[in-house]
């Protein structure tokens, strides 16, 4: 059985069906890759495996527990994290309260009641030095550039340390560099967490990714290597037959 | 930032030796001018409660007036028991004009003191967490918040006054004995009361200061901000939010006990629309990012009334109005936005502090929300 499974999951925004009985298995520590023309219902899969939006049918078992009825704070402390497609640090705290918010392992109100500091060594020197934000530990997050902003919501992923991270679109906006960066963070993490990765740069994907899940009008499409996918003519057809559509989209 | 920090505990101490030491040095301990400042500071104290709701959470309860009726209630319930203990059956005299035979059960209890002091806590924090829990859990935020607050004074008011019999209806509950706590008699217009009432104010200041320091003040503001990206680290956002709420409330109730103290006697009044938005108006000029400013905030305008309305008389209403329309456009974050937008000036000024490395091994979670237009 696989760390997480969906199983025949829908779901509907008034007539239409985002996603479609989807069916899905990720093993241990496995990084996946989740591709689709837009609109095809990657970020909808996300919303319903961290409980942002419910489920009209189907299941999402996690860790071998059924987590679909559960609110969205109760699966995060399950451990399944998520970084949203638009930038979501909280811009009116600085980089280490950011940090401190994720650092999520005891969220009781009565244990937060009894933190008054900030540790600085441990998991949150190792995640500073990462992303390399030590020199910016007091800015507001709102006065940070774009691909430190960027990294800052990385470090709060890594300082919440969740079993099952779910990345919408990670590198987009990101330069070059940044994106070689960001790959050598997944790859560390690889084995140790479990990754569900919507990403639309071909290259990216080649450098992460095992195994690579293609969704098209809330179904799935295709499974397989990048390779196979890439072979595919049923994907071609529906997505990577148009590379330009595909590298524009976002 | 370890400056909000240090400012917030000056502040605190600056607060605590003007109130103790300055005051009554400048009233030269006269006790009818102690009472007025006193009656200040319990001003200061619901409008720190409310800061604690408003300026860290984000909820807006524009019934704080509530919570603190309750607690003068509660206060003036036992202080009139005391007083009627020689009359008809032990029961106060307004209960005999109303044909009321036996004093009513929930009556009975605030014989004791014990039971009062608690329940001037616990009761208005149990209302606020029956309220919380309806609308934290139900997800209601923003104006929607306000609405039902409001709503819910304006019915707690509507109760108090229709219910004559059990709570001396319009007239409130007057001709109180004088409160005797461990054998020392509370004169409300002695110095040790005066004391009595700043040490409470001084010592509420410290246990909300300890609340918003902690990473529960952390958790609130990250709320305040997205409430959603909260729910995704594991955090139960309604617990802390009713959390904020309840101890805002039990610090409005203790407001509201010393309230009777200080005037010796409990009126509707004190639950009233007007009274209750007055306590948002000083809280926004003090500055709701502060507890100790909105604190002060309170101290100030009704420093100011009591100068005022004598010269204006009807017209107080007016300007509080008007004060409170050029707060929101000329400074949204009270006196406290004023003085630490030059705080933060005179620091870019000095280079120290610039780009130093940081060598501790722990920094102090900073406590003052930053800037927020809406609201
Ligand atoms: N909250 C919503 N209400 C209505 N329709 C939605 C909602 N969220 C997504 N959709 C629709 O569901 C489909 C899938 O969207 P999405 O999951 O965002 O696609 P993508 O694969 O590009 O991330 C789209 O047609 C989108 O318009
Ligand atoms: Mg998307």
């Amino acid at each position: 059985m696989g760390h997480l499974e969906l199983h025949n999951l829908q779901v509907q925004f008034g007539g239409l069906r985002a996603v479609d009985g989807l069916n899905l298995s990720l093993e241990q520590g496995e990084l996946r890759c989740l591709l689709g023309p837009n609109g095809a219902g990657k970020s909808t899969t996300l919303d319903l495996i961290c409980g942002k939006t419910a489920a009209s049918g189907g299941s999402v078992i996690f860790g071998g527990i059924d987590v679909t009825h559960m609110a969205e704070y109760q699966r995060a402390r399950h451990g399944i994290g998520r970084k949203f497609q638009v930038p979501s640090v909280f811009k009116d705290l600085s980089v280490i309260e950011n940090l401190e918010v994720a650092r999520s392992q005891h969220p009781g109100v009565l244990a937060s009641l009894r933190v008054f500091r900030s540790r600085l060594s441990g998991r949150m020197d190792e995640v500073l030095t990462i992303v390399g934000l030590h020199d910016h530990l007091h800015v507001k997050a709102g006065n940070l550039s774009h691909g430190q902003t960027q990294w800052l919501e990385i470090a709060m992923l890594l300082m919440q340390d969740c079993k099952l991270i779910l990345m919408d679109e990670p590198t987009a906006g990101m330069t070059v560099q940044e994106t070689l960066k960001t790959a050598d963070i997944f790859n560390s993490l690889r084995g140790s967490h479990t990754m569900l990765v919507v990403e639309h740069d071909m290259s990216f994907v080649r450098v992460i990714a095992e195994q690579v899940t293609v969704m098209d009008q809330g179904k799935l499409l295709a499974q397989g290597t990048v390779a196979e996918i890439e072979r595919d003519p049923k994907v071609r057809q529906a997505y990577l037959g148009d590379e330009e559509t595909a590298d524009a989209a976002s | 930032m370890n400056t909000t920090f240090k400012t917030d505990i000056i502040g605190y101490g600056l607060f605590a030796a003007l109130i103790l030491f300055v005051v009554p040095w400048a009233f030269a301990f006269d006790g009818f001018e102690l009472n007025t400042f006193a009656r200040y500071l319990t001003l200061g104290m619901v409008a720190m409660a409310l800061a604690l709701s408003w300026g860290y959470a984000g909820v807006l309860n524009l019934g704080q007036a509530a919570t603190f009726g309750l607690g003068s209630y509660v206060m003036a319930m036992h202080l009139k028991l005391r007083a009627s203990a020689s009359s008809y059956n032990g029961m106060p005299d307004f209960m005999g004009w109303t044909n009321v035979e036996v004093l009513p059960w929930f009556w009975e209890p605030f014989h004791s003191l014990t039971f009062t002091l608690v329940a001037g806590l616990a009761l208005p924090a149990l209302v606020a967490w029956l309220m919380a829990v309806f609308m934290f859990r139900g997800r209601v935020t923003g104006v929607f918040v306000a609405i039902i607050t409001l709503a819910f004074l304006v019915a707690l008011q509507l109760v108090f006054i229709s219910e004559q019999r059990y709570t001396g209806g319009q007239n409130g509950l007057t001709g109180l004995a004088p409160l005797e706590l461990f054998g020392w008699r509370a004169d409300a217009y002695s110095t040790s009361f005066y004391y009595m009432v700043a040490g409470c104010l001084i010592t509420a200041l410290a246990l909300g200061l300890a609340v918003v320091r902690s990473k529960v003040g952390l958790i609130l503001r990250a709320i305040r901000e997205d409430a959603n990206r909260v729910r995704f680290f594991g955090y139960d956002v309604a617990r802390y939010e009713t959390l904020a709420f309840c101890v805002s409330a039990a610090l409005a109730g203790w407001a509201g006990m010393l309230y009777v103290l200080v005037l010796e006697f409990a009126s509707p009044t004190y639950m009233s629309v007007p009274f209750s938005l007055g306590i948002v108006i000083w809280c926004a000029v003090g500055g709701r990012e502060s507890l100790v400013a909105a604190a002060l905030g309170a101290v100030v305008v009704n420093m100011l009334e009591g100068r005022l309305s004598s010269i204006f008389v009807e017209g107080w209403f007016l300007f509080l109005g008007i004060l409170f329309i050029v707060v929101v456009l000329v400074m949204p974050r009270g006196l406290y936005g004023l003085f630490s937008d030059a705080v933060q000036r005179l620091q870019t000024v000095s280079p120290r502090d610039r780009g130093g490395k940081v060598a501790t091994k722990a920094t102090p979670l900073s406590a003052t929300p930053a800037v927020k237009e809406e609201n």
